[in-house]
C-alpha cells in the first residue's frame, strides 16, 4: 500500500488548494510526506502478510477510528453533561463551541471570517 | 487556488514574519476568541502591538507587499495590501492591563506548522465587558458559554 502522490495532488486541487498549502496546514514536513512516497509501503511488511494469510484487503484488519455518527453522539452526550452543570448557559453555545474544539485553530478562524464578512456585522 | 481562502498562505505569512521579526504583538478581539473555539463571527483579525513603530512591522509589511498607513485625524493606523486587508491595528485594549502585564494571559496557537500568540478568552471577555458597546454585550453570553465549555473539556 502505496502513498499517492498524484491523488493527493489531485484532491488538493478539487478542494481549490495546493500540496504546500495542505502541507502546512496539517502541520507535515514536505519531508515527511516525500519520505512516506518513497517507501514501496506505508503499512508494515508483518500487517500485510496477516492480511494475506486471512484472504482479506489490509483494510480489513485495521480500525479505521470512531464513525462520524459514534464521534457526534459522543459530542452530544458531552454537551449535554456540560449544559446540565452550567444551566445558565445557552445548550446551543455549548454545543457548536464543543464541535469548533474537534476543529484546527485555523478552520475555526475562517468559519467566524466566513460568516462575518458574508453578514455585515460592522 | 490557496489564495481565495479566506485566511490563507499570505495572511498566515504575515503573522509569521511578525514572529520572525520578533514583533511583540498578540491577537485579540472575536478572532482570538474564535481561535479558542467559541462560535462568534467576526470580519477582522484585530491585532494589537506592544510599539506600533516596532521595525519589525515594517519588515512584516514588506514581505507581504503591504504598508503601514499611520493615524490621520479620527482614522485610527491601518494596514494597506491584499495579504493583510483582514488585519486591523488595535491601540488601546478598554478594560485591560498595559501589554506587557496582559502578556502573562497569551496562549500559544498553532496555525499551520508556527504559533501565534492569542489573549485568553477570560480576558478577551473582560475586555468586552469594559467596552460595554451593543455588539460587544450580543457576543458576551456566547463567550461565556464558550468559556464554560472549554473549561469542561479541559478538565
Amino acid at each position: 500500500m502505496k502513498l499517492d502522490v498524484e491523488k493527493v495532488k489531485s484532491l488538493c486541487r478539487k478542494r481549490g488548494t495546493s500540496l504546500q498549502a495542505l502541507l502546512q496546514e496539517a502541520g507535515v514536513s514536505r519531508n515527511a510526506f516525500y519520505t512516506l512516497a518513497r517507501k514501496k509501503s506505508i503499512v508494515p511488511q508483518s500487517i500485510v502478510t496477516l492480511a494475506e494469510q486471512l484472504e482479506v484487503p489490509v483494510s480489513s484488519v485495521l480500525d479505521k477510528g470512531p464513525t462520524p455518527k459514534t464521534r457526534l453522539m459522543a459530542l452530544v452526550y458531552e454537551a449535554h453533561r456540560t449544559a446540565a452543570q452550567h444551566q445558565d448557559a445557552d445548550p446551543d453555545n455549548i454545543r457548536h463551541t464543543l464541535i469548533l474544539l474537534d476543529e484546527k485553530p485555523v478552520e475555526r478562524l475562517r468559519r467566524a471570517l466566513r460568516r462575518g464578512r458574508k453578514f455585515d456585522l460592522r | 487556488m490557496a489564495e481565495n481562502l479566506i485566511f490563507g498562505d499570505r495572511e498566515a505569512e504575515f503573522l509569521k514574519e511578525l514572529m520572525r521579526q520578533k514583533v511583540d504583538f498578540m491577537i485579540v478581539g472575536l478572532a482570538a476568541a474564535a481561535l479558542q473555539g467559541a462560535p462568534v463571527v467576526t470580519q477582522d483579525v484585530d491585532l494589537w502591538f506592544r510599539d506600533l513603530a516596532d521595525i519589525g512591522i515594517g519588515r512584516a509589511l514588506k514581505k507581504v507587499r503591504g504598508a503601514y498607513v499611520p493615524p490621520m485625524g479620527h482614522n485610527p493606523p491601518m494596514f494597506a495590501g491584499d495579504a493583510v486587508q483582514l488585519f486591523d491595528i488595535v491601540v488601546h485594549m478598554h478594560g485591560l492591563s498595559p501589554f506587557e502585564e496582559e502578556k502573562e494571559h497569551l496562549l500559544k496557537i498553532p496555525l499551520g506548522r508556527f504559533k501565534v500568540p492569542v489573549l485568553k478568552l477570560e480576558r478577551i471577555i473582560a475586555s468586552k465587558k469594559a467596552t460595554g458597546r451593543d455588539k460587544d454585550k450580543l457576543a458576551m453570553k456566547v463567550l461565556k458559554d464558550a468559556l464554560a465549555a472549554i473549561r469542561e473539556r479541559e478538565k
